[in-house]
């Protein structure tokens, strides 16, 4: 549905109101909220979707409203994060689409993009698109050229940048003007990668060049590609700030909230041969943010802390944490825009540890990425383990559903018993005579009290004179149950078992964990 | 419980097989040997493995690796498994030319170690492995906490 509104601008854009393009927007995005798999996700999402669904019922001469609130639908968006693979795709196509046709209304601005692009490139959207297409907002009284409305995620960082050049600053916008034929080639050049689109996309201003030289997708297929493109926009914006310098200063000297002007301004400063004093004050708060897939606004919003404690730190409010987020060089960093790349891949592991941390626990004390990874991945092994040790519990339990639990049996009464009860415990054996000598090796993360029964001390003799009489079953043995075994053994009756009420105590140990099994 | 979570989902798909699976073998007073057991066991891991998977579809990389692994299993297993690993090498070598060129990161000799416990993880950058790992534990733990309810309510019967 979604794509039918994308391709069916190719054309001159239908004058569709926005409400139409709002109702099958809400749609396509309910449908997709039904799929999202966190429930507050899918709370944001409605209501995200119920304030831009009745945003546009507004009247078109209230773009500027309707923009902020797709600003922030598109925020929430974005917010809701790549949890899913495909929804985020569509949610871009949908709300892309959505703009397309509020924006058709307004000015003719947008008329020549909706023709060029050819391909959707829809697989290759992020969700850090929905991050760039607040930016669209803005581009609204552009005549000038606006670069190509298509899924490309540098799209709407450009096209926000260049709009609220023009819209605001009538220097810049000469300025861009004379920016547009620099960055022509670039921009086809960087429009879609994956899809050779024959048209060139009149792409708007250096930083979104650069921004969205920065923008690719998350991806393995970004990073080459992102070097290229981000020194092409380096060397561009080199050579075109001095001319869109005096532009940019007015723009800048007005209040505005906008990541675009920041941005160009910011680049200005970066290689550090304008004497842009007074907009570096604007750029330090906006220094560098992170694209953040999940968008977690907090994340974003201590990350943009750190910056403005960098800088002079700018009176403006934090950009919302939607805008796309350009990669800019710290003072006193390299600009090598390999450098850049590698610290926004670095920026981005850093934040999905974090959120490893919090879901792993017992890790925040743990520091550095190397111990964290070994945590993660004991963490994760036990897990496995817990859910073959379960699952076999469930097996053995389903089979001894009328077994006698009220038999219970001092210790010499089980050595005696051994024959009757190795069926029993037979599936503590194998592992049990595997681990036998081993190290334990506990795991913070067991402490959970779904873990072993409590084998005790007691019990590895008997086990000695079962291990030669049963079977071995070698893919038990596979180390799967080796830890957990051994913790059984290895503790005592402290050890809390969650979901087994017994109390293991002196002669009832054994009769306990034959009912365990 | 939301009725369309990841939970409620797994627990419907979970329920479903185990009563299959205890329908097919039906429960012997007596106690059954230890092959049995070990049958039951490991058709109840792939139960749950797979329920979990479906669950989640195919919007992780994780969750279609599994599948394709319990799909792909014995039966046709020289040649999928040999179709397997030609894919992952070529995509794990993809990887590996974006990801470790720079082996400053510190992080590649637990990154292996990860890619190995995460299924479909061989040819992930570390990037992506990080996320799948974070969707990965967060899917582990809902089917622990099923299968524990699941063990106690028939340990009680």
């Amino acid at each position: 549905m979604e794509n039918q509104f994308f391709l069916g601008a190719q054309g001159i854009p239908p004058p569709i109101p926005p409400l139409d393009f709002g109702q099958s927007l809400s749609s396509a995005m309910e449908i997709q909220a039904s799929e999202l798999n966190s429930s507050d996700y899918a709370l944001q999402f409605e209501s995200a979707l119920s304030s831009m669904v009745s945003s546009p019922a507004a009247s078109a001469s209230n773009v500027s409203n309707d923009m902020f609130v797709f600003r922030e639908l598109i925020g929430k968006l974005g917010s809701i994060g790549n949890s899913d693979d495909v929804s985020p795709h569509t949610l871009m196509a949908s709300s892309s689409s959505y703009i397309n046709g509020n924006n058709s209304t307004n000015t003719s601005c947008y008329s020549t993009p909706l023709n060029s692009p050819p391909k959707l490139n829809l697989p290759v959207m992020d969700v850090t698109v929905a991050e760039k297409l607040p930016g669209l907002g803005k581009s609204m009284g552009m005549d000038s050229s606006v670069a190509d409305f298509s899924a490309d995620p540098g799209f709407a960082e450009r096209a926000a940048k260049f709009s609220c050049f023009g819209s605001r600053s009538f220097n810049g916008r000469t300025s861009q003007l004379g920016l547009n034929n620099n960055f022509n080639e670039i921009s086809g050049y960087r429009s879609n990668p994956s899809s050779s689109n024959g048209k060139l996309p009149r792409v708007s201003s250096s930083p979104s060049l650069k921004a969205m030289a920065m923008a690719s997708p998350i991806g393995n297929k970004s990073n080459p590609p992102l070097q290229d493109r981000s020194e092409l926009a380096n060397s561009q914006e080199e050579s075109s700030i001095t001319n869109g310098d005096p532009g940019f200063k007015a723009a800048n000297s007005r209040k505005r909230k906008t990541v675009p002007k920041a941005k160009t301004n910011e680049n200005s400063t970066s290689p550090s041969t304008n004497a842009a004093k007074a907009t570096e004050q604007n750029e330090e708060s906006n220094e560098k943010r992170c694209k953040s897939t999940e968008s977690n606004g907090k994340q974003n919003g201590s990350v943009k802390t750190e910056e403005e404690s960098k800088g002079n730190a700018n009176t403006k409010p934090p950009e919302p944490p939607k805008d796309y987020i350009h990669v800019r060089a710290r003072r006193g960093q390299a600009t090598d825009s390999h450098s850049l790349a590698e610290r926004v891949r670095r920026e981005k592991i850093s934040e999905r540890m974090k959120l490893l941390q919090n879901l792993v626990p017992g890790c925040n004390k743990v520091t550095g990425k190397a111990l964290m990874l070994d945590e993660i991945i004991n963490y994760v092994q036990s897990l496995q383990r817990q859910v073959e040790f379960l699952s076999m519990k469930l097996a053995s339990v389903n089979t001894r559903l009328d077994f006698n639990v009220d038999g219970l049996m001092p210790k010499d009464a089980f050595q005696s018993n051994n024959n009757s009860l190795t069926h029993e415990i037979f599936p503590m054996d194998s592992s049990a005579s595997a681990i036998f000598g081993q190290n334990p090796a506990p795991h913070g993360g067991l402490s959970n009290g779904t873990m072993t029964p409590c084998l005790v001390d007691p019990l590895p003799p008997p086990f000695h004179q079962f291990t030669h009489t049963l079977p071995t079953y070698p893919t038990f043995c596979e180390g799967d149950l080796q830890t957990i075994v051994e913790m059984g053994f290895g503790q005592n009756q402290s050890r809390e078992m969650g979901s087994q009420p017994e109390n293991f105590q002196g002669s009832n140990q054994v009769a306990d964990m034959k009912v365990e099994l | 419980m939301n009725p369309s979570s990841l939970k409620s989902r797994f627990t419907t798909r979970f329920l479903r097989a185990l009563t299959k699976i205890n329908a097919h073998k039906p429960i012997s007073s007596s106690s059954p040997g230890p092959g049995e057991i070990f049958q039951r066991y490991r058709r109840i891991k792939v139960a749950a493995d797979k329920s979990m998977a479906y669950s989640v579809r195919s919007r992780r990389t994780w969750s279609r690796a599994t599948l394709w692994r319990l799909r792909t299993r014995s039966p046709r297993s020289r040649l999928a498994t040999h179709a397997r690993r030609s894919w992952v090498k070529t995509r794990s070598t993809r990887a590996a030319s974006h990801g470790k060129e720079k082996k400053e990161d510190g992080g590649t000799v637990e990154a292996e170690e990860l890619r190995e416990l995460v299924p479909g993880g061989e040819a992930m950058d570390l990037c992506n492995l990080l996320d799948e790992t974070a969707h990965y534990i967060k899917c582990l733990t809902t089917q622990l906490d099923i299968l524990d309810r699941q063990e106690c309510t028939s340990r009680e019967l």
